[in-house]
């Protein structure tokens, strides 16, 4: 899917953006250097060879542009004093890896919204060119680069320095760091509208982000616990729509479709995890993911252990949403009129007023329930509800297969 | 010369008259008919819109905006979707409706997207 070159090229933007701005002192304008370092080395290296030395390369490349935008820019601040301090030597190797992640500190900054922390993260840590951040979201290459320069303006107003936030801040800061991945992840396996059902570039981005994170703070529960969650969650990816785009919901997927190394892998995460560090959200849906991948039918899956995990994970985070999740449990555990009960509970919560999930999660109890007229009209509801077309379709197809 | 091809029409009305065989043709149609614009380098754009149930209108009262649940138009047909296709002429633009129309049975609207130069 990727060449070798593209693989070495975003493993080295964070290393190398963060050793020029250690030098320059300058996110901004290092962070629109080591862009055009990347681009120039991509056309480049495929056909003249890749360099001996790839990170001192696009380093020497991203520090004479770096140099050239600011000589460029009379009576910028501090001119003279940013290129004097531009032939400072490279630090060490050494703090390439914390570099990385002070940058993903910096890009996730809590002084900008999501889809800005999105954006920055995926260019500035992923090495992503801002055209296919574009193509990523459906938005056209104009917006997004005026989305990534108003990010960087903003973090520059707030104040924001090149360095790990304080330990007291720490924990907070690197919540906001997985909640980003996890949003870049979803926006890949459920784009939130649009006709296609899954971008796979963004999970696969996510994915390799949340694995670099995970190598520079391993010791972080939480983190261990988001990469295994989205490896057991994408395991799934080839079993859950048809080549025509049609959704296959859970418990009709062929199972033979899932990835198998990615369950491996994400079961191991948790096995080494669970029971060592406080358990958080991430771990916990992590688990309920396992249980499921773990099934070899879906009649084998084991949901009073899922029921008893949503019902940690509900006091741990509540949310409707997980409400929402257990009335499904427990339906499958004590029955639909149960799970109906629990439904009860959200119809008043103006948090999930617009929300499909409840009329779809509804509409399928409500079947099994064996109340065919009322499960229709869920059905219609929830379709009429959604954003998502896929989701839309298999809604109606539901409700035309009760008419 | 692009054009904007509109349809209407309302999910209630759909999700109540559609039976299981017409859906599934349906999103034949429209998967065939994606493939096609792109295969012919014509689609420039195309969008679903969430159901007109969802929409907002934002009108001008006493002097200052208000929100109100429910989409601009007074009947109950609404902005479903549309294509934005780049094609040789108008001529074009109608053969790609007729034959959404064709399918759909609903009224489509054919409209030019300002984007001629200017004359001088």
């Amino acid at each position: 899917m990727q060449s070798p070159i593209e693989d070495l090229l975003r493993e080295l933007a964070p290393q190398v953006l963060g050793a020029l701005v250690r030098r320059s002192g300058q996110f901004n304008d290092s962070e629109d250097a080591v862009q055009e370092a990347l681009v120039a080395a991509a056309r480049q290296w495929p056909r003249e060879g890749t360099p001996d030395n790839p990170r001192s390369w696009l380093l020497t490349v991203a520090s004479r542009r770096l140099t050239d935008q600011l000589r460029s820019e009379t009576a910028r601040r501090r001119r003279e004093e940013t290129v004097a301090v531009l032939e400072l030597p490279v630090q060490g190797d050494a703090s390439a890896q914390d570099d990385t992640l002070t940058l993903l500190f910096l890009c996730c900054h809590p002084s900008l919204s999501p889809p800005s922390q999105l954006a920055l993260t995926l260019r500035a840590v992923g090495g992503l060119t801002t055209a296919e951040i574009a193509r990523a979201f459906l938005v056209p290459e104009a917006t997004m680069a005026q989305r990534i320069s108003r990010a960087k303006e903003r973090i520059r107003s707030a104040g924001a320095t090149f360095a790990m936030p304080p330990a007291s801040e720490r924990h907070e800061r690197l919540r906001v760091v997985l909640h980003v991945l996890y949003l870049v992840f979803n926006e890949g396996y459920t784009t939130s509208s649009g006709s296609e059902l899954n971008r796979a570039d963004l999970t696969t981005e996510a994915i390799r982000l949340a694995r670099m994170l995970h190598q520079l703070v391993p010791e972080e529960g939480e983190v261990a616990g988001l990469l295994a969650l989205m490896l057991l969650t994408d395991a799934r990816r080839a079993a859950r729509s048809t080549a025509d785009g049609w959704i296959v919901p859970l418990d009709e997927q062929r199972r033979e479709l899932w990835n198998s190394d990615q369950i491996h892998e994400g079961v191991a995460l948790l096995t080494q995890t669970l029971g060592k560090v406080p358990v958080g959200p991430y771990q916990l849906q992590a688990a309920i993911a396992a249980i499921h991948d773990e099934a070899p039918t879906a009649g084998d899956t084991d949901w009073p252990q899922i029921l008893a995990l949503y019902e940690v994970l509900e006091r741990v985070t509540p949310s409707p949403v997980v409400t929402l999740n257990r009335a499904v449990a427990i339906a499958m555990v004590n029955g639909p009129l149960a799970g109906l009960a629990v439904l009860g509970t959200l119809d008043g919560d103006e948090r999930m007023a617009h929300n499909h999930r409840l009329e779809a999660v509804r509409a399928h109890l409500l079947e099994r329930a064996g109340e065919l007229a009322a499960a229709r009209d869920s059905y219609r509801k929830a379709a009429r509800m959604t954003a998502s077309i896929p989701e839309q379709r298999y809604l109606a197809l539901k409700a035309a297969n009760l008419a | 010369m692009k054009y904007m091809i509109m349809t209407f029409g309302s999910a209630e009305a759909g999700l109540a008259a559609m039976g299981r065989e017409w859906m599934l043709e349906m999103v034949q149609f429209m998967l065939k008919l994606d493939k096609d614009l792109r295969g012919s380098g014509e689609l420039v754009d195309e969008h679903g819109l969430a159901d007109g149930s969802q929409a907002k209108t934002v009108r001008f009262q006493n002097g200052i905006p208000v929100p109100t649940d429910g989409p601009f138009a007074e009947s109950k047909e609404s902005l479903v979707g549309y294509w934005i296709v780049d094609v040789e002429n108008e001529e074009r633009a109608i053969e790609i409706a007729s034959r959404i129309v064709a399918f759909v049975k609903n009224p489509i609207e054919v409209r030019r997207v300002m984007d001629a130069p200017p004359d001088f």
